[in-house]
């Protein structure tokens, strides 16, 4: 290809298409060239100067953020010379930073920890009085420590180029420059201005939320995708004593680059709600009896042979694609029937200027295309209420999956011959059901969303389920099985196997075709291994 | 020192068809009149060498200040690249850049006000805290300092009875310290608003500012 260029770098041949800067092609090598300013997706003005690097010919050492490759250029980013221009970088670095790794948050995560480690002296010589800035509040969800910042300038051009709102600026020059905002007029307002905490590479950012809340090396990160909307970014789920501690995004640049929503990010609490459903219950001539699963699939079995009449149902936006479709199975077997979902709506889209095919969309759940595509209907209003009038009428079967019922009363469905509720909590209308199903949530059981506009994408489980709470669709499939005399599916991905087999927009997919990027319904979908 | 044939360097100046007069260019509220000594009238070019009273609360622009603000306009591909000479005519008319200053010209420009303040702190220049009326700037870099810069501030400091950065009760005077002021031949060089005062040396300094209080005291 003419197009391509190779040079040596420590030693190795890598050709680069044209254009690649050198730090980019020191990656294809496996070297790690440090860096602060430079971002994949911000500008590069090239002036944190830490990644320089020496190159065959050059007068001096070069920045590696914005050299570009050069056929049969030879390249070191491990010379004396490089690790002495670093090393000396890095000790300026340190002449005022105020080395309070015990008590900041980004410890353990800190570029300027880990380079001073790899590379750094192993003292400083510095003797003069570090210059002194505290602790600002930025507003919103953001407290800026300016003695730690090494100004960077993420931050600023985070906000310039990407939120397109320009709240932050360097003040003052040299040594006195810190970075603000206009005054008291901080991030208030804006809606993703927490990605300029994950873009901090040292600990001058930090989350309110996050404070002082657990330490970086403490957290189990899990690849998931945001329940928050249908746009699906592509998130991080870090974990400590089974509870959610923070989300952060997880590059694709299909679907959210580098960044998610503060919404986004700062709606989980509710995955580590205490009060869960932990054990089947079954109501029996009146009264109320916790039983095991394998007693109550067994009655329930039974109830659902001996009822008459047809079946309604009510899933939620927020199950997996797994789960709705195995619902749709078994209310397929009981001999067809509705199968509504509600959905919480916003007023309005909120996009993210610099990168304008991620907004915060207004369907505020993960999985509403997926239930379009599975043939769901969608009912009620745009607050995620009302709708079920039809279902609560209801005389035969009446099965719910996933909806709280939050705005339902005990009355509902009282008329029906069998009321099921598969959900993860308890509340007046979900008590007053025939059998009720503790189901997990998508961070407790591995599955797939798909978003607004069809990419299925998966995620992993996080946390343990609390006491007997099983995925949907392992329980609705055990359902089916049963009545049809089949497998039941014992893993995710077979139960996904039978969605595909069942639904022609889904065809052709598979767990290992969508692995960590997603694949797009109906889709050329890559093969598997490369 | 009118015969000296004026010709404007070019702040907002009468380059091009801009038929404003000089005295308009530069506004008419001088006390006194431009350096004296030391020939070309030049060294007056960005702030004037007096005010007699400066607005903290002046409208941004009116008059003839609205007029050079459209000239600025004019002469620069865009709003943002006009900021500079903007905030130095708003200093001009309010005699420092306040943050509701920056407010104002970020509104003038359709600039974001936290990028007007990224560059208002960057430059000296800009006073972001009111000053007196004579905003006296010692050149304490190298040059100056080996030849004593640090007694004339000291001399300065002693005889307007303030500290660096200070303004006097009377409101006369603030004494600051400026890096080099491109007169390293002449140490030391003191600039008092847009004046240069050269090889100046402590003994100078109470007939300085005697003189400067007499001139603001009724003009001359
Ligand atoms: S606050 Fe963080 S992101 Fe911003 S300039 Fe400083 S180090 Fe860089
Ligand atoms: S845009 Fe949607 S999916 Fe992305 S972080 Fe925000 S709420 Fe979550
Ligand atoms: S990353 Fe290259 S200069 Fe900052």
């Amino acid at each position: 290809m003419a197009d391509t260029i190779t040079l040596t770098i420590d030693g190795q041949e890598v050709s680069v298409p044209k254009g690649t800067t050198l730090l980019k092609a020191a990656e294809k090598v496996g070297k790690d060239v440090p860096h602060y300013c430079y971002h994949d997706g911000l500008s590069s003005p090239a002036m944190c100067r830490l990644c320089l690097v020496e190159v065959q010919g050059a007068p001096k050492p070069m920045p590696a953020c914005v050299t570009q490759a050069m056929d049969g250029q030879v390249v070191s980013t491990e010379s004396e010379l490089a690790l002495d221009m670093r090393r000396g970088v890095l000790e300026f670095y340190l002449v005022n930073h105020p080395l309070d790794c015990p008590i900041c948050d980004m410890s353990g995560e800190c570029h300027l920890q880990d380079y001073v480690h790899e590379e750094g002296r192993d003292h400083g010589r510095s003797r003069e009085p570090k210059r002194v800035f505290g602790r600002d509040d930025f507003g919103g969800d953001v407290l800026f420590y300016g003695d730690r910042c090494v100004m960077c300038t993420r931050c600023v051009r985070f906000m310039n180029e990407v939120e397109q709102d320009q709240r932050l600026c360097v003040v003052e020059r040299g040594n006195r420059s810190v970075i603000d905002t206009f005054f008291e007029r901080g991030l208030e307002g804006t809606h993703w201005h927490d990605n300029i905490v994950d873009l901090c590479p040292v600990g001058a950012l930090v989350s309110k939320d996050f404070l002082h809340k657990a330490r970086a090396w403490d957290l189990d990160h899990t690849p998931s995708v945001c329940p928050s909307c249908s746009q699906g970014c592509n998130i991080e789920l870090h974990t400590r004593d089974n509870l959610v501690q923070r989300l952060k995004p997880r590059e694709n640049l299909e679907v959210n680059a580098f960044w998610m929503c503060d919404h986004g990010r700062l709606n989980y609490e509710w995955i580590n709600h205490g009060e869960r459903a932990e054990a089947p219950l079954v109501r029996d001539q009146g009264g109320v009896k916790a039983m095991g699963w394998k007693e109550a699939l067994t009655l329930l079995v039974a109830r659902l042979g001996d009822v008459e009449g047809t079946v309604k149902a009510v899933a939620s936006p927020f199950a997996s694609n797994e789960d709705l479709a195995a619902l749709q199975a078994l209310v397929e077997s009981l001999g067809g029937g509705d199968i509504v979902y509600r959905m919480p709506r916003a007023e309005d889209e909120i996009v993210l200027k610099g990168f304008p095919t991620l907004a915060r969309r207004r369907d505020l759940a993960p999985n509403g295309r997926g239930a379009d595509l599975l043939g769901l209907r969608r009912v009620g209003g745009d607050d995620g209420t009302g709708g079920l009038e039809d279902v609560s009428a209801h005389a035969g079967v009446v099965i719910v999956l996933g909806d709280g019922l939050a705005d339902q009363g005990a009355d509902f469905a009282s008329g029906a011959a069998l009321r099921v509720h598969l959900g993860t909590r308890s509340g007046p209308a979900v008590a007053t059901a025939d059998f009720v199903l503790p189901i997990t949530t998508f961070a407790e059981q591995e599955g797939t969303f798909t978003n607004h506009e069809g990419r299925v994408q998966r995620f992993w489980p996080a946390l343990n389920a609390p006491g007997l709470a099983r995925p949907a669709w392992l329980v609705l499939g055990a359902l089916v099985a049963e009545g049809t005399g089949s497998e039941t599916p014992r893993r995710a991905d077979e139960a996904f196997a039978r969605l595909v087999a069942a639904h022609d927009a889904f065809s052709g997919l598979s767990y290992d075709d969508i692995g960590t990027r997603g694949a797009v319904v109906n889709d050329t979908v890559p093969l598997s291994g490369d | 020192m009118s015969e000296v044939p004026f010709k404007n360097p070019g702040w907002a100046g009468n380059t091009g068809e801009f038929d404003l007069d000089e005295d308009q260019v530069r506004g008419d509220d001088f006390v006194g009149t431009r350096p004296r000594e030391g020939g070309h009238p030049s060294g007056a070019a960005t702030y004037p060498y007096m005010l007699p009273e400066k607005h903290p609360d002046a409208p941004l622009f009116e008059g003839e200040h609205k007029e050079r603000f459209d000239k600025i306009l004019t002469r620069y591909p865009n709003k943002q690249a006009a900021l500079l000479p903007t905030l130095g005519l708003a200093q001009e008319v309010r005699g420092h850049v306040s943050p509701e200053t920056m407010d104002r010209v970020a509104e003038l420009l359709e600039l974001s006000p936290a990028y007007v303040r990224g560059v208002t702190t960057f430059y000296t220049m800009y006073n972001k805290r009111p000053v007196g009326r004579y905003l006296v700037q010692v050149c304490t870099n190298i040059s100056c300092n080996l030849c004593g810069a640090d007694d004339v501030m000291e001399a300065f400091l002693r005889y307007t009875d303030t500290e660096i950065g200070e303004t006097s009760e009377d409101g006369e005077f603030t004494v600051v310290e400026a890096e080099c002021l491109a007169a390293c031949g002449f140490p030391t060089c003191v600039q008092i608003n847009s004046r240069y005062y050269e090889n100046v040396t402590p003994a100078d300094v109470p007939k300085i500012i005697e003189r400067l209080k007499a001139e603001g005291a009724g003009g001359d």
